[in-house]
């Protein structure tokens, strides 16, 4: 699968802070959702392959050409920024097909494919209003609708669940997937909540601090923190003895035991320590591990290994955000 | 899928129909670029302009500004077809009567206001709102943004300043005995007086959109522009007076050259020949036109310079 998306060694100063440091990846066709807290650089990435910013050095290649360089490109590129971008004057139906022919699209299919998208986002009753008048989630759709309606080959999308409450924010995370698994459109997708990513996206990219911590597919991150789950009728601590004797890290929430890995290696012991400690198993299954579980081990292993680096700042991966 | 039923007149069969969602359909029309983006940016720049598309408070202000500088073209023809008609043949060349060439004298502070009003109207939502953002990652640059923007709000000073002249041209036309006698003996006007407003228009576009440039407040905007236009007219004025009855020299003419809203009506007393009511006492009338003109163009091509380099750098 050919990448959209490629980043080669890519840097960006600003005076003497770095936004980026030399950070390599490439991004196919799916949904790839780009992680870290706040200050990580995820706007600034996104900010170069749009166009909008030069790298410091390095290159920054989308859809096979140069993002700083073609301005032809930016006509398949869709962009749903963070921050408010709509104006409150216009109807919504208005803005579509405005920014439809800006994107290059002649006036009489600018306008049927805003029609079109506010149908597919959800917002078609509500199109030949004034957006003043709408609630952070219709504006929200709109953001997005603005970043569909030239049909792009990848979009972008910047926080699309900031602001949202637990509703709008389940609607918007089911309109990213359908983008991508409907309308065929790759997805862009940055934001701090692990949990939006680990629920929408097929690959991930962590940044921290302007460096690439993570990339890869979503699975075999989830696949690394898998688990197996054991309950046992009688005898649990001779069983978690048992399998502390055998090297077997245990874990235990109250109702059962967490033992991390689920190769053959890890069932061949818990079955010799079953045997050994007379434990009656009632349940004992793999459980596929949370994104949060993965990057609360790396930080607790990188916050050991490492020395203390201000831009890290304080966010709490226990609370689902990024490290 | 949707079954629709619709049941006919009395008597006629029911006819039935099914209405399929045939989902999301790819966009698989012309894309045209650039060229369609610097049209569709010019094109709401005159929307925004003149309010068209908002809701009506959006439109009160610039027709407002357009009726008024209406009505004097309307006005001042229908005073010199009055004199015509009721004193005597060509009776308003003879008695002097405000003409075209001292329109946009008269008209200036009016239309000055206007563009203070209307300038800020094409920059300052887009960056307040943040709708530059959205215009800056589809294919268009920071320079082809401006450009646009510029062109549409030359497009309207340029339409309302035309518009009164082109009244009065047909007031003093169709109120002389012989309209065609009295447009071929003035003839001259026309393209004197479409390049005077071509020069009006030029300047307050640049002007207004560069000072709109600084900020994302239109009301800051526009109360700068209105205090450069206005302000400086009593200011420079009185100084210029007071210096030149003072002083040797060509103190006092300098001062009169920063009098704002007099640098274009300079440049059509120079186009039309005649020294035009506002600027008969200006001491910068003292200086060559060649001067005067490239005083106008400092102040029409610096700002528009500036304003271009401002939104050329918004992308690399």
């Amino acid at each position: 699968m050919s990448a959209l998306l490629i980043a080669e060694n890519l840097t960006k100063h600003y005076d003497d802070d770095v936004a980026l440091d030399d950070v390599s990846f490439d991004i196919s066709d799916g949904i790839t959702g780009v992680l870290g807290e706040n200050g990580a650089g995820k706007s600034t990435a996104f900010k170069i392959f749009l166009g909008l910013l030069q790298p410091t050095s390095g290159s920054a290649t989308i859809l096979g050409e140069n993002a700083s360089e073609s301005v032809a490109v930016r006509s398949k590129l869709g962009y749903m920024p963070e921050h408010d971008c709509l104006p409150s004057t216009v109807s919504a139906a208005e803005f579509l097909t405005h920014v439809a022919e800006v994107s290059g699209l002649p006036p009489t299919r600018a306008r049927i494919r805003a029609a079109d998208t506010l149908r597919h986002t959800g917002l078609f009753e509500e199109r030949y209003r004034a957006m003043g008048g709408y609630s952070t989630g219709m504006k929200q759709r709109v953001k997005l609708a603005q970043a569909l309606v030239h049909d792009p080959a990848i979009v972008f999308l910047d926080e699309p669940t900031a602001g949202l409450d637990p509703v709008g924010r389940e609607e918007m995370l089911a309109l990213v997937r359908k983008t991508h698994r409907e309308f065929g459109i790759s997805v862009l997708f940055s934001s701090h909540l692990m949990v939006d990513v680990e629920r929408t996206c097929d690959r991930i990219i962590v940044l921290r601090g302007g460096r690439l911590v993570q990339s890869g597919d979503l699975e075999q991150f989830t696949k690394d923190a898998e688990t197996v789950f054991i309950e046992v009728d009688d005898n649990r601590d001779r069983l978690v003895v048992a399998l502390e004797k055998r090297g077997v890290l245990v874990t235990s929430d109250g109702h059962g035991l967490y033992i991390e890995g689920s190769d053959e290696s890890v069932y061949d012991k818990v079955r010799s320590a079953l045997v050994e400690s007379e434990a009656p198993l009632r349940r004992m299954a793999p459980r596929r591990g949370e994104l949060t579980e993965l990057f609360r081990r790396d930080g607790e292993a990188g916050q050991r290994d490492r020395e203390p680096d201000p831009r890290d700042g304080d966010a709490d991966p226990g609370n689902g955000k990024a490290t | 899928m949707t079954d629709v039923t619709a049941v006919g007149p009395a008597g006629s069969e029911e006819l039935e129909g099914t209405v399929f969602d045939i989902g999301y359909q790819s966009y698989a029309g012309p894309r045209e670029g650039r060229s369609r983006a610097r049209w569709a940016v010019y094109k709401d720049g005159l929307r925004s302009a003149l309010g068209l598309g908002r809701g009506p408070r959006a439109k009160v202000i610039p027709w407002f500004f357009i009726t008024i500088l209406g009505v004097i073209g309307l006005v001042m023809a229908l005073i010199a077809g009055a004199v015509n008609t009721y004193v005597g043949p060509n009776a308003a060349e003879v008695l002097d009567l405000p003409s075209h060439s001292d329109y946009y004298g008269i008209a200036s502070i009016v239309f000055f206001v206007f563009a203070a009003v209307g300038g800020p109207e094409m920059l300052c939502p887009d960056r307040r709102d943040g709708v530059i953002n959205l215009y800056l990652v589809r294919p268009l640059t920071g320079s082809d943004y401006i450009s646009a923007r510029w062109l549409a709000f030359f497009t309207v000073m340029l339409s309302v300043a035309w518009l009164p002249q082109l009244l009065l041209l047909a007031g003093l036309t169709l109120s002389d005995a012989n309209p065609g006698d009295y447009l071929l003996e003035n003839w001259l006007d026309i393209p004197r007086l479409l390049t005077a407003g071509l020069a009006m228009a030029a300047y307050t576009t640049s002007l207004a959109l560069f000072s709109a440039s600084f900020t994302t407040r239109r009301a800051y905007a526009s109360v700068f522009l209105v205090g450069l236009f206005v302000i400086t007219t009593p200011f420079t004025t009185g100084l210029a007076s007071q210096l030149a009855e003072d002083y040797e020299g060509t103190a006092g003419a300098w001062v009169s050259m920063f009098n704002l809203s007099n640098i274009p009506v300079h440049v059509n007393d120079l186009i039309f020949g005649e020294v035009s009511l506002i600027t008969s006492v200006a001491p910068a009338g003292e200086f060559s036109g060649w001067i005067l003109i490239g005083w106008y163009l400092l102040w029409t091509l610096v700002p528009a310079g500036l304003l271009w380099m401002r939104y050329r750098k918004l992308t690399p």
